[in-house]
């Protein structure tokens, strides 16, 4: 048993060597200075949830403005349809 | 109307409904993060932004050199939409540039393209209504600009330098995010359609009307 420890332990510091030569990842740079948040790049500065709630709000309101659009252009022009279609008939009754 | 439509437009209500779960469900990208989240409606908008250019171009070619009253009306209804879709991606692409790149707008290919784009498809709006007689005719031979300039917005990512993301970005999209954007190309293909198609027989129900109106005065 004292053989074999002794065995482990002279591999493990032959062995120390090699573990040495692998690639430790590197630690994160000490921090040196502070930098405020308005010497950031412009797009860096920018919080993202009002633009892109803006973009969807956009997307919504044109949509539902069109349909709407669309719909009252197309009552408008149904109603005066409506309203020949009878006057042609009472004329052609009379 | 046709009997399909109505069906047809409540099966597209639940799609819009349920499109921001499956976008809020697409992983973040790994630069830009949240506000990339706007290019789930940003590049269908844009596909049918183009895709009316091309109906559009088309149906005025038809009538152009068949002279189908048809034709001409799906051309006037495909150009607004043009216009409507045009100004979603206009307005949504610099939101999300703003953060994503730093500026409102870069004046490169793909960008000044899709605004002359649009800009072509508001001019043909504003000759059928300000022309005059023969107006039809002068929009139908500005669509075919409007067309011919699709292919060009459409490959200028490619062929010229650009920051615009290139259309290489699509294909390559993981599996959560390849869903969200083409469930939303599917919700904005089929509201395309719908309002494609009322928007058609606005233009039909005017035509009427002008035929009624002339059996009256004869």
């Amino acid at each position: 048993m004292r053989t074999s420890l002794t065995y482990f332990l002279l591999l493990l510091v032959a062995c120390a060597p090699l573990m040495a030569q692998q690639p430790q990842p590197a630690p994160p740079a000490a921090t040196d200075e502070f930098v405020p948040i308005s010497q950031l790049p412009a797009q860096d500065q920018l919080p993202a949830a009002p633009l892109l709630v803006t973009a969807y709000a956009f997307v919504w309101v044109a949509l539902f403005g069109y349909l709407l659009s669309v719909g009252r252009r197309l009552t408008k022009v149904q109603r005066e349809v409506d309203r020949l279609e009878s006057d042609i008939a009472r004329g052609t009754r009379t | 109307m046709p009997k399909w439509f109505m069906p047809l437009a409540g099966v597209n209500a639940v799609m819009f409904a349920a499109a921001p779960f499956l976008i809020a469900r697409a992983d973040y990208e790994s630069t830009m993060g949240l506000v990339q989240k706007i290019f789930y409606f940003h590049m269908p908008s844009a596909s049918m932004f183009l895709l009316s250019a091309v109906v559009c171009g088309i149906a005025s070619a038809r009538f152009l050199f068949g002279g189908s009253p048809r034709q001409d009306r799906l051309a006037y209804a495909a150009a607004e939409l043009a216009v409507l879709f045009g100004a979603i991606t206009l307005v949504t692409g610099p939101l999300w540039a703003r953060k994503a790149w730093g500026v409102w707008w870069a004046w490169d290919v793909r960008l000044t393209s899709s605004l002359m784009g649009w800009m072509v498809a508001w001019a043909y709006l504003l000759v059928r209504k300000y022309g005059g007689p023969g107006s039809d005719k002068l929009a139908a031979g500005l669509a075919l600009f409007g067309m011919a300039n699709v292919p060009f917005v459409y490959i200028s990512v490619n062929y010229w330098r650009t920051i615009h993301p290139k259309t290489s970005v699509v294909p390559t999209l993981p599996a959560d995010m390849g869903t969200a954007l083409w469930f939303s190309f599917a919700c904005f293909l089929l509201l395309f359609t719908l309002l494609l198609r009322v928007r058609v027989h606005l233009e039909e129900q005017r035509a009427k009307l002008d035929t009624l109106y002339l059996s009256l005065d004869e």
